[in-house]
């Protein structure tokens, strides 16, 4: 069944910032507002960090000098206020293609099959995921498994119950890197070892005293080109430099370096920034075609939760400025 | 239609489907085999392919979990034409031909194939006088459909290419297929056929090697019986060989990484790109595959057996393929790279297609150094081998009518023809409208439709090589756990018993387990 419906704003993403744009169009009056998102609960990254024990209140309120809250609690709030609103939620829903010239985005459902939707403005809210280590340009060697990104590490301990290392390095020592070996420890790993490419640790000091309530990774700053992944079936060390020593592990944990998820853009024509991959945006946080924006991590960095759903109120700011004019 | 044959793992961990399991060789029936193929690689499956269409007890088996895990899934998976193969050699010969077949060959294996054309591109004066010695090699070889091109009219086929490029040669038929949908395509019609399969199985000892009927024995001490043995075991066959006596050979196995680019790079480019090749190599190419992707490869790197370093990839080398590609393909530099790897190929010191009859004893025939070629040349080879085995080693070949030589219409074939496209399948079942992978937009029906195909893949990498779900750009930051939960939950194996490629590689290592108690009391701690 193909069938089209129009909407005066489509939101690509129910992450933080496009649940913050869809509160704040709707808020102003927007009434037909169409907000999609492709895994089959809305929130976004942080939903995965849930409340338990060793699940790290994390993610948010830390810059404006509130108490830290556990991922998934925020993402209640967002949804209770989203809940409050007439948006419409379409879950499980990928889009395969969008058309930038028609603001036509397809989408496959479960329930509806494929089906198109054209809208007066889109905003593209569709986050940021880390760079896999052949991405990174400066991790090489075997391709075993446990090898994880943290969404699979959090799959596997909160989603199974699983814990599938003992004894873990975590490449990359942002925010992110610290959480998972808290996460880990507190589910029974040892200590992590932490390495990155930087001399310092990118996640804050005043953050890792605070990381320290459940653990006390152990930090290796590389200080070298490289680093070599070892392990014909699983992992079982990596390789400080050529020819380097092996530190011993029993799985790797991935983090740090994101990077946009903007193919679907790229794919729709949009102006990409190569190879950093953030949208060519203007002030207004629109893209290179008019009546298409930006918004949340999509942009590119790394911000807390809290900072994208407030980036996603600003663009929708944007988004009614552009719908009045166009009008 | 005959019989389908039996598919049987080796597979030690409890949590697998007991009937699946390889206990004992009486569940294989009485009558020693026919022929008994050892390496279930690209050369193995043509081979059983090839051979299920006469009426003959067959068993192909491998050491790995699915077919096609060694050599042939690190591969180019470019059809070669031969026209720069030695003159006259066995491998130009079989080469040649196959190129012919494969368009055929494919429709018949029901696997997505693309002429896309080669271009060799000179970018000096010294390689471009070498230009005109190519096309006559390529003559000789029989590719007599090649073109000398100048520089305007390479640009205006690929406008793209370097600035520096001073002319070149297009060849039209090379050709590019998808290389791990080969080897299954071709191992499920051989089942389909008849023909036994086992996995997880390594061969340790031949005995009454000298008799008609021989037995193999396998690393958990089962026998099984055969008149003929075939040895295709890629990196494995000259340790394979040496049980059996057979002339002496060396092989050892050269490494060839690649890089892989994103997507959209290969909106740029539509020809495998060649440079000019020297004495000692055949240079950095560019090479599109037949997902969408753009390729720079491979390096030829020599290792001894058992260095356990040669499946990694390094930094130094792959650098070295960003630059030599971005010779002919400047733009390259920019482009997103989502993956690396290194394919390994088995090279012969005595020379390439080392094939042996009755080696060492009656009835046993010997493959080996098969290089990068296979894949083109498994049609061919694989006919070639059929009659040395009728010819040399005493096999009957009667042809059985009942035998099929095309693969059966399955729901979904594959990656390349997605449900979606066919709004009335994802509405009858809503599984195919679940994208599970994000990143090539793979449906949970494909997935599930997968593992109840005739090969019953079962690790994170086979259902990969078969739909490309784990395959895009995140390599499953995404969907591996997903992927996982739905191959536990339809095979019903506990999900930390997934492996990635077979006993060994699971998720979760044994022990690792947390307890109920542990997470209910972590629960009930807020």
């Amino acid at each position: 069944m193909k069938s089209t419906n129009h909407f005066r704003v489509v939101i690509i993403g129910a992450g933080p910032a496009g649940i913050g744009a869809a509160i704040a169009l709707s808020k102003k009056g927007i009434t037909s507002v169409a907000l999609i998102e492709r895994s089959d609960n809305i929130g976004g990254v942080p939903s995965l960090y849930k409340k338990k024990k060793g699940g790290v209140r994390t993610f948010i309120r830390w810059s404006r000098g509130g108490i830290p809250v556990f991922g998934e609690e925020y993402a209640n709030s967002l949804k209770n206020k989203l809940a409050k609103t007439d948006v419409e939620v379409w879950l499980n829903s990928q889009v395969l293609k969008i058309e930038a010239g028609k603001k036509e985005i397809t989408l496959m459902n479960p329930d509806k099959g494929e089906i198109s939707f054209t809208a007066d403005a889109v905003i593209m809210a569709c986050g940021s995921r880390e760079k896999t280590l052949s991405e990174r340009g400066w991790v090489t060697g075997a391709r075993p498994i446990r090898v994880f990104f943290t969404k699979q590490l959090l799959q596997l301990i909160d989603g199974n119950g699983l814990l599938p290392m003992r004894n873990p390095v975590i490449i990359g020592s942002d925010l992110i890197g610290y959480a998972a070996a808290a996460k880990l420890k507190v589910a029974g790993a040892e200590d992590a070892i932490i390495m990155d490419k930087k001399r310092r640790p990118e996640c804050s000091y005043f953050e890792r005293l605070y990381f320290r309530i459940w653990s006390k990774p152990r930090f290796i700053d590389l200080n070298v080109k490289s680093v070599e992944v070892m392990g014909s079936k699983t992992a079982t060390g990596i390789r400080l430099s050529k020819d380097g020593d092996i530190l011993p592990c029993d799985g790797i944990v991935v983090c740090g370096e994101l990077i946009p998820n903007s193919e679907l853009a790229l794919l729709g024509k949009l102006k990409i920034e190569l190879p950093s991959r953030k949208p060519v945006i203007g002030r207004d946080y629109q893209m290179s075609e008019s009546g298409w924006f930006s918004a949340g991590n999509m942009l590119g960095g790394f911000r807390g939760a809290e900072w994208c759903y407030f980036n996603g109120r600003r663009v929708a700011r944007s988004v009614m400025n552009y719908l009045s004019k166009s009008i | 239609m005959k019989t389908q044959g039996k598919l049987l793992y080796n597979w030690p961990e409890d949590g697998f489907d007991e009937s699946l399991k390889f206990n004992d060789s009486s569940q294989l029936g009485n009558a020693p085999y026919d022929v008994a193929i050892i390496g279930a690689g690209i050369v193995g499956c043509a081979l059983a392919y090839k051979l299920s269409m006469y009426k003959l007890k067959i068993l192909l088996l491998d050491k790995n979990y699915d077919v096609g895990e060694a050599t042939s899934k690190g591969s180019s998976a470019i059809i070669h034409t031969g026209f720069d193969s030695p003159v006259d050699s066995i491998e130009s010969t079989l080469v040649t031909k196959a190129s012919r077949e494969w368009p055929e060959l494919a429709k018949k294996l029901k696997i997505p194939f693309e002429e896309c054309g080669a271009l060799l591109i000179a970018i000096n004066d010294e390689q471009k006088k070498q230009l005109k010695n190519i096309y006559d090699k390529a003559i000789k070889n029989g590719v007599t459909d090649i073109q000398l091109l100048d520089p305007k009219q390479l640009r205006e086929i690929e406008p793209k290419i370097t600035d520096e490029a001073l002319g070149g040669i297009l060849i039209p038929r090379e050709s590019i297929v998808d290389p791990f949908s080969a080897s299954i395509a071709y191992s499920e019609i051989a089942l389909s056929n008849g023909v036994d399969i086992i996995f997880g199985t390594e061969i340790i000892g031949i005995e009454n090697a000298n008799e008609n009927v021989k037995k193999l024995v396998t690393r958990s001490g089962i026998k099984i019986n055969t008149n003929i043995i075939v040895n295709v075991a890629g990196l494995g066959s000259e340790k394979l060989a040496k049980l059996y006596n057979g002339e002496s050979f060396d092989t050892n196995p050269r490494r060839g990484q690649f890089l892989v680019f994103d997507k959209y790079s290969r909106m740029n480019i539509n020809h495998i790109l060649l440079p000019v090749p020297t004495n000692e190599t055949k240079g950095v190419l560019v090479i599109p595959t037949i997902f969408g992707n753009l390729m720079a490869g491979p390096t030829a790197e020599d290792f001894s057996h058992g260095d356990n370093s040669i499946t990694g990839t390094t930094i130094e080398k792959l650098q070295s393929l960003l630059d030599g590609a971005s010779k002919l393909y400047p733009e390259l530099k920019k482009q997103p790279v989502i993956s690396n790897f290194a394919g390994v190929r088995c090279n012969c010191s005595q020379g390439s297609y080392w094939i042996r009859c009755n080696d060492g004893h009656p009835g046993i025939l010997t493959v080996s150094g098969i290089r990068s070629t296979g894949i083109t040349s498994s049609p061919t080879l694989a006919d070639h081998l059929v009659k040395e085995l009728s010819d040399k080693c005493g096999l009957h070949l009667e042809k059985d009518i009942t035998a099929i030589d095309s693969r059966p219409e399955s729901s979904w074939p594959g990656w390349w023809k997605p449900p979606y496209s066919n709004g009335k399948i994802a509405e009858k079942d809503s599984d195919y409208g679940r994208v599970v992978c994000f990143c090539e937009q793979i449906s949970r029906g494909e997935i599930i439709d997968h593992l109840d195909s005739p090969l019953k893949p079962v690790s994170l990498d086979s259902i990969k090589r078969r739909t490309r779900a784990q395959m895009g750009r995140c390599q499953g930051f995404d969907c591996q756990i997903n992927v996982a939960e739905i191959i536990s939950k339809h095979c019903d194996i506990p999900l930390e018993k997934i492996t990635k490629r077979g006993p060994g590689s699971e998720i979760i290592s044994n022990t690792q387990m947390m307890k109920n108690k542990e997470i209910d009391e972590i629960n009930k701690s807020f």
